[in-house]
């Protein structure tokens, strides 16, 4: 604020009241000397159409934000939840739109309220910014007070003298003349100098720290109660028992729900029992089943006794369409099942009782296939 | 006092009541609004904080035993697995709704006494919004996984469920205190720029210097700011609608008994709105006795806050009667076993302290006298948070002990750890406040500038 400072900015002129200032800006206007800005201490109606200044933009650039968060958000989660990562909830359509609309909502809102906030400041307002004269002059202690400033701004051919008659003309309680900002080369060999530095010492830092943190974290675990609770895990000795042991045997002379010891001693024993289960449709699938796992492999899928073993496996295994077999009793088969037959091992702990009845009449099932009668047609 | 008053005589009671006691100028709302970062605090303020901090600090020793123990130390357990966690956040993202009612609803309305206490009441929203915070993050166990609720690509390749509720409210309330946070900072600025300049102090004047961003109160720069706080005032009215409706889903689109309703969104913003009103109203009182405000928040501001408590209180009556009808209506036992439970049973006690505190004891304020005078609006206010708080209890604790199952049916007793966490959070808000009436300016100053008789010009282009 040298008064020997050649280049001024603006010459800036103080009102006391709202009024004052809008009737001396037509007439500073009509002088037209220099760009004009009004500064006030809040805002005044009707100073920006006095100024000539235009509209806000920002109403259009929230609605495209807004509308740009809102789609965007629609879109993410539609990708998420349809494309990305399907999750069924609820039984909804992986692209149910009407569960997305909360958070279009609120994105909506959220890119808006940043759009308008940060857009109004950094955007239309360019701010930060510390190094505009008038933050530096002597009315700014008024200006954000109660004192109405209005300012000719250097443009062009700027006369000083002039504004400042123009303004006096108008009514200017004070008159200052602020002089243009003087600008210094932004990166002069000292501020490299203290930012490198600056860099220098934030790494340090936080290297330090980020090394204690991973040094220090370790020995205090939070919360990891969970892990050290005391439960029986399998396999595993256990103090709470007394053979140590964290598994223990069953009780002596349990029996497993199905598998009720049959007390045959001989699969012929069998021929007494009666098959306890219907012949439907649900207990042949099942048989059926329980046979592909259990007898295809060697008794063959049709029961023919054509193994699907390798030769190499040297056994003959029965042909269970057989007159022989056809004309033993169900429970001679089912003997058969829970006790084996020559190299046929016991399928007792295999298939429980019901299973071993409905392999039964599936093998019937096979039998009556491969010897079917005419009136079967009909 | 107006010019325009004694060209346009109105007949008194159509006049706009003034709206503050006395002579007030610019000049002069500054040197009583923003002297007070430059003052030191009385001894009655060290003392509030010390009580304060006493009981924040008790909070968040219960909340690291609670990290370091488990939540198990809390008193949830099946089948009532949402407890105090969820009732406390529900309570305080519902005190912050009455600020953003007053700064953007109010605003939207061209309510003019909200510029008196605008401020205030943004603040505790964003405060209100920090304490409700706390209790989802301490809720979900291990806390240091919280940001797992987000949805950032991650190695698990794992998102988000974005058909849950509770997705929807870590946006719903994330974006709440964003916007919150943005509309009271915008509001600060041109009162931190007047900050700036009343200053030479060493350490204010730097600090005020960077928050207030070098505003300069250009006519070109008010232009976008009008523009911007219009909108997000407009934006924020959307928003405080959303969000404790998105709260009020994490309850309504499960099919719990006593939760599954539609009246559940406006009853929520209702409540909401009504408890910090309460909050607003009582902090209110304590700022304009102790700092000497009388003359901007005026008799006329409490009055006008009684009623607005008032018109809630009745919609909170009506969302009871609909609950009730409801359950009457929908002829279904779960529900009305749970309505019943809400009355009589083991917790009936809380159903009728919250009718009692939320819509009973609020009717006196039909009377001018009890809108006016202290301690019957002290009364209703506490009453109100208590009954509010209550009101939550009675929601989440009774609707989930007895459900579908008999043979789950548990009772829920919370423990000290409970208390002490709950108790916290009021610690953690009022120190924050106390601070916050401190350092920065309680009044928006530049907003009651602009509606200050004679503040605006008589020919100007454009009147409201």
């Amino acid at each position: 604020m040298t008064e020997s400072s050649t280049e001024s900015f603006a010459v800036l002129g103080l009102f006391p009241s709202a009024d004052a200032l809008m009737e001396a800006i037509p007439k500073v206007r009509a002088s037209s000397l220099g760009r004009l800005e009004a500064y006030t201490p809040y805002p005044v109606h009707g100073v920006d159409q006095a100024l000539g200044q235009r509209r806000s933009p920002l109403g259009g650039m929230v609605f495209i934000m807004g509308v740009l968060g809102a789609v965007a958000a629609l879109l993410f989660q539609w990708w998420v939840s349809a494309v990305d990562y399907p999750l069924v909830t609820g039984g909804k359509a992986p692209s149910s739109w009407q569960a997305f609309v909360p958070i279009m909502f609120e994105v909506m809102v959220l890119f808006a309220t940043f759009t308008a906030g940060l857009g109004m400041l950094l955007l239309l307002n360019r701010l930060p910014f510390f190094g505009h004269p008038v933050l530096g002059s002597k009315a700014i202690r008024g200006i954000t007070r109660d004192r109405f400033a209005l300012a000719v701004e250097a443009e062009g051919e700027f006369d000083p003298a002039a504004a400042r008659a123009a303004l006096e003309a108008a009514g200017a309680l004070e008159i200052e003349i602020l002089p243009a900002h003087p600008r210094e080369p932004a990166f002069t060999a000292e501020y490299i100098q203290r930012s490198a530095a600056g860099i220098f010492v934030a790494c340090v830092v936080s290297g330090l720290l980020m090394y204690s943190m991973v040094k220090l974290m370790p020995a205090l675990p939070p919360m990891s109660h969970m892990l050290e609770q005391p439960r029986l895990d399998p396999q595993k000795p256990s103090a709470f028992f007394k053979d140590g042991h964290g598994m223990q045997l069953p009780v002596a002379g349990t029996v497993a729900r199905g598998f009720l010891p049959s007390g045959l001693a001989a699969p012929e024993d069998g021929a007494r029992l009666v098959n306890p289960l219907p012949m439907t449709s649900a207990v042949l699938a099942r048989g059926r089943t329980e046979y592909q796992i259990r007898c295809t492999v060697c008794h063959g899928a049709l029961g023919d006794g054509v193994s699907t073993l390798t030769a190499a496996y040297g056994a003959k295994p029965a042909n269970l369409l057989a007159p022989a077999v056809r004309a033993d009793p169900d429970g001679v088969i089912y003997g058969t099942i829970v006790l084996g037959k020559n190299a046929m091992p016991s399928y007792a702990a295999d298939l429980p009782e019901d299973a071993r009845w409905a392999v039964v009449h599936y093998v019937r099932a096979l039998q009556r296939a491969q010897n079917a009668k005419d009136e079967d047609l009909k | 006092m107006n010019p325009d008053s004694a060209s346009l005589p109105l007949p008194e009671v159509l006049r706009a009541p003034s709206l503050t006691v006395g002579q007030v100028t610019p000049g002069s709302l500054d040197d009583q609004v923003l002297r007070f970062p430059a003052l030191a605090p009385p001894r009655k303020w060290y003392v509030a904080l010390a009580f304060t901090l006493t009981i924040m600090s008790i909070g968040l020793v219960l909340i690291g035993y609670t990290f370091y123990e488990g939540i198990g130390v809390w008193g949830n357990n099946s089948p009532v697995f949402w407890a105090f966690g969820i009732v406390n956040f529900v309570f305080w993202v519902g005190i912050g709704h009455a600020g953003t009612l007053i700064s953007a609803i109010l605003f939207l309305f061209r309510k003019r006494w909200r510029n008196a206490i605008a401020r205030f009441a943004e603040a505790m929203t964003i405060f209100a919004v920090m304490c409700a915070g706390i209790f989802p993050l301490i809720h979900v166990g291990r806390p240091w996984l919280a940001f797992w609720l987000f949805p950032y690509p991650n190695q698990r390749g794992v998102w988000p469920n974005f058909r849950s509720p509770l997705v929807w409210d870590v946006f719903a309330v994330s974006t709440y205190f964003s916007v919150s946070l943005m509309f009271w900072y915008l509001g600060l600025l041109p009162d931190l720029a007047s900050l700036r300049d009343r200053t030479d102090s060493k350490i204010r004047k730097p600090i005020y210097t960077i928050l207030s961003l070098g505003w300069r109160g250009a006519a070109d720069h008010w232009r976008h700011f009008e523009k911007a706080y219009l909108l997000l005032a407009g934006l924020a009215t959307g928003l405080v609608l959303s969000v404790h409706s998105v709260v009020s889903f994490d309850f309504a689109t499960s099919i719990v008994p006593g939760w599954h309703m539609t009246i559940f969104p406006p009853y929520f913003v209702v409540g909401a709105i009504f408890a910090g009103f309460a909050m607003v109203l009582m902090v209110l009182i304590v700022v304009r006795e102790t700092m000497d405000l009388k003359n901007l928040i005026t008799d006329f501001h409490l009055e006008v806050m009684n009623k607005v408590i008032l018109g809630m209180s009745c919609l909170m009556g009506y969302s009871y009667a609909v609950e009730a009808f409801t359950a009457w209506y929908s002829m279904n036992t779960f529900i009305q076993h749970t309505f019943l439970n809400y009355v009589t049973g083991p917790y009936g006690w809380a159903g009728w302290l919250t009718m009692s505190c939320n819509v009973l004891l609020p009717q006196l304020l039909w009377f001018r006298k009890c809108r006016r005078s202290y301690p019957w609006m002290i009364l209703v206010a506490m009453a109100v948070t208590v009954g509010m708080w209550f009101e939550r209890f009675v929601i989440i604790v009774i609707s989930l002990y007895n459900d579908y199952l008999p043979s789950a049916w548990h009772a829920y007793k919370p423990t000290m750890v409970d208390y002490g966490i709950l108790l916290g959070s009021f610690g953690i808000f009022f120190t924050l406040v106390l601070l916050f009436a401190r350092v920065l300016p309680v009044i928006a100053t530049t907003e009651m500038k602009a509606d200050l008789p004679g503040a605006q010009p008589r020919h100007g282009a454009r009147h409201d």
